[in-house]
């Protein structure tokens, strides 16, 4: 799946890539545009056999075969896991990598692979600059993050690209605060976090993240409903959306689930700033702006802006907005950083 | 996980992101100029200097800026790589001199270096001056109180033929002059044109000798040298038919090796007026042309100095024209140097030259103001 998006500028062989817990995004400049490739971060393992990866090889559908098994990753694999009634598995969690996952190393591999193989007859220059995302330590928790980014390190540079790390709320700012030079709050809704950062002028002045965020709304409703997590994600990123009345049970513990998500995010962003003893003194009030595959269903920014304007907030803020195309603001971001390290 | 504060930008860096319309050009702008961590004490003057010094490094020595994250964050706090901009020859060492012998009236140094006191005078105390880091973004400006270097001058004042018959006239022009230089504490020596050498301002003490200047170092920029360098006059004129007598050149050797010993201070901090001296109001340099060619480096035992990059070029931007080149006589080697830095600098910043030149002017002048401002405050 490709998306384009034209702007002005110069080209640079380089690559912007947000690795989020439930989507890997690949950002591109090519000619004149930004172009996007993105994959689901999970994949599904099935039983063997010669016709099926005969088909999967026909198709084109990422997959390893290894061990009298399948392994089907990417954006295919939530439809084998439909097909077979299965739960897809995650290289990550809480928006690192899950070191309890036994594939999750090797499937991250592939899946990166998959995307940053130059296509073919292209020609990739030698150590070729790439901008990863990482999130930024959770709220108290200042060192949970070296294995996860170490490690993505490791695998990009195999793969034989110099990495680079920029902290995922920063980048979000870099893709979308192009209006108010890059100051404002910038606030990535993802699958396993949701990542804030306050930057001046690029400068990050602030940045952390909390663990509700996407995932945490499948987990709950899908223990509420009895069904699988996955269906759940579905229905919320398919039908869902604020301010509305839902006579089915899903979309309603979505509602509830969702809410208490906005809620506690808000709540953090308040108390950290609060907490944060040298926060500069903007000169004027600062735009805030919501991204991420969380902050996608109509209705998100009202809730998320009515919650917060409840609050004593202690940074003036201008407006709240919603990224411009909220999946792939952060991979814009990573390769706009990318760009201007050139 | 709260990162420092960010530093006051100024508000021209701020105007001027927002007229680049790219949105990569805009923040490799903003990267290079904003991004400058240093510690939550309130905002005072000495940290403005601290700032702009920081920010002249960021502007000299391009490099990538931290984004942010965990570990990268701390990884790339890391110290910038200093420019090199010294001449090539190696900075000769300083061979020791020391005082042998003095009075009320002279002093007499190891070197056969014989000072007069007759004149000597006091001004004010040396203020700490600001040495402008080189060392990158993390650190900050320190503040030095020793000489650190010699502007070399010559006092462009009337000469008589230097003659036996002239004898009596060229001591009383000699007189006269040590008479108005220790008026306006212009220099720390002066050297007439018998090669004796005079104490006017007190080593200890600031002259009034080079007015706007910048130099440089490998310990960092130095900008306006009155407080920092010591003056050293040659009585004498540019373009005379005798600019300095043999025996003026003596005593400026064994009075070089008296000072460099005493403070230590390196080859290449021993320069000429002309090489310092610039002109804010026109940003150019060359304000004075004093020693803009010929000076005898290698007879006063030091390398040729014109062959060192001008800071005042490469660290702030400033330009030359036809009128300075024709007092150089012989085109600097510096002046190459510095040029060709300039166009690196830019073209790492993917910057037309003049506009890079064009943003070290900024900084050039955001650090005379601040300059400006310490004085006048007297902190």
């Amino acid at each position: 799946m490709a998306n384009k998006e034209t702007r002005r500028g110069g080209l640079g062989p380089v690559l912007g890539l947000d690795v989020g817990t439930s989507r890997i995004v690949v950002a591109r400049r090519e000619e004149q545009d930004f172009r996007y490739e993105s994959q689901l971060n999970a994949f599904v393992t099935i039983p063997y056999s010669k016709i099926t990866e005969g088909v999967l090889e026909r198709e084109k559908i990422p997959h390893t075969v290894r061990a009298g098994e399948i392994i089907v990753h990417g954006n295919e694999s939530e439809k084998f896991a439909g097909i077979l009634n299965a739960e897809t598995r995650r290289p990550m969690t809480h928006g690192v990598l899950d070191a309890k996952e036994p594939e999750g190393l090797h499937m991250i591999r592939e899946i990166l692979a998959s995307m940053l193989r130059p296509a073919a007859g292209d020609g990739k220059p030698e150590r070729q600059k790439l901008c990863f995302t990482v999130p930024a330590a959770p709220l108290g928790a200042q060192d949970s993050l070296t294995y996860h980014e170490a490690t993505l390190r490791q695998i990009l540079s195999d793969l034989d690209f110099e990495p680079v790390g920029i902290n995922e709320g920063l980048a979000v700012i870099y893709g979308e605060l192009e209006s108010s030079n890059y100051t404002g709050i910038g606030v990535s809704c993802g699958g396993g976090l949701c990542n804030v950062c306050l930057a001046y002028l690029s400068v990050p002045v602030l940045s952390f993240s909390i663990p509700k965020a996407g995932d945490y709304i499948d987990a709950s409703a899908a223990a509420m409903t009895g069904d699988r997590a996955n269906r759940i994600r579905l229905a919320k990123e398919d039908s869902f959306h604020f301010n509305g009345f839902f006579a089915d049970k899903v979309h309603q513990v979505i509602s509830v689930y969702y809410d208490d998500m906005i809620r506690s995010l808000v709540a953090a962003v308040k108390e950290a700033f609060l907490r944060t003893s040298n926060l500069p003194k903007f000169n004027r009030p600062v735009p805030m702006v919501l991204s991420g595959g969380t902050a996608l269903p109509p209705g998100f920014r009202d809730r998320f802006e009515k919650l917060l304007w409840e609050q004593d907030f202690p940074v003036a803020v201008s407006d709240i907005r919603l990224a411009e195309n909220p999946l792939y603001s952060t991979a814009k971001g990573a390769l706009i950083c990318a760009l201007s390290d050139q | 996980m709260a990162t420092q504060p960010p530093n006051p930008v100024p508000l021209w860096v701020e105007q001027h992101a927002g007229r680049i319309p790219d949105p990569v050009e805009r923040l490799r702008f903003l990267r290079l100029h904003a991004s400058v961590p240093v510690s939550a004490k309130p905002w005072s003057l000495k940290r403005s200097l601290l700032w702009v010094a920081a920010a002249v490094v960021s502007a000299i020595v391009p490099g990538p800026i931290p984004t942010g994250t965990a570990e990268t964050f701390a990884r790339e706090q890391r110290l910038l790589v200093p420019v090199t901009n010294q001449a090539e020859e190696a900075s000769t060492p300083a061979s020791r001199v020391w005082r042998v012998d003095y009075s009320d009236t002279s002093e007499l140094y190891s070197n056969g270096l014989r000072i007069d006191l007759t004149f000597a005078v006091a001004n004010r105390a040396r203020a700490p001056y600001p040495i402008l880091s080189l060392a990158g973004a993390a650190t900050s400006a320190r503040f030095g109180d020793r000489p650190a270097g010699i502007v070399y001058h010559t006092t462009e004042s009337h000469l008589a033929p230097f003659e036996e018959d002239a004898n009596r006239r060229l001591k009383q022009l000699a007189r006269n002059l040590l008479e108005v230089i220790r008026r306006e504490r212009a220099y720390h020596y002066v050297i007439d044109r018998f090669g004796r050498v005079f104490r006017v301002v007190e080593e200890s003490e600031a002259a009034n000798h080079a007015g706007a200047s910048v130099w440089a170092d490998s310990q960092g920029i130095y900008v306006n040298l009155n407080d920092s360098f010591l003056g050293v006059a040659f009585e004498g004129q540019t373009g005379a038919a005798e600019e300095v007598s043999p025996a003026q050149i003596a005593a400026a050797k064994v009075l070089t090796e008296m000072l460099r010993s005493r403070y230590r201070i390196p080859a290449e901090n021993c320069v000429t007026h002309a090489q310092v001296s610039v002109n804010p109001s026109n940003m150019r340099i060359g304000s004075h042309t004093d020693w803009a060619g010929a000076f005898p480096f290698a007879r006063l035992g030091l390398p040729d100095n014109y062959a060192i990059a001008l800071p005042s070029l490469y660290a702030f931007g400033f330009e030359y024209d036809d009128a300075f080149m024709r007092a150089t006589g012989t085109r600097w080697k510096g002046l190459d140097l510095a040029e060709e830095q300039i166009h690196r600098q830019a073209a790492l910043n993917s910057a037309p030259a003049g506009q890079y030149r064009k943003i070290l002017q900024h900084r050039y002048k955001d650090i005379a103001a601040a300059l400006k401002e310490q004085t006048e405050g007297g902190t």
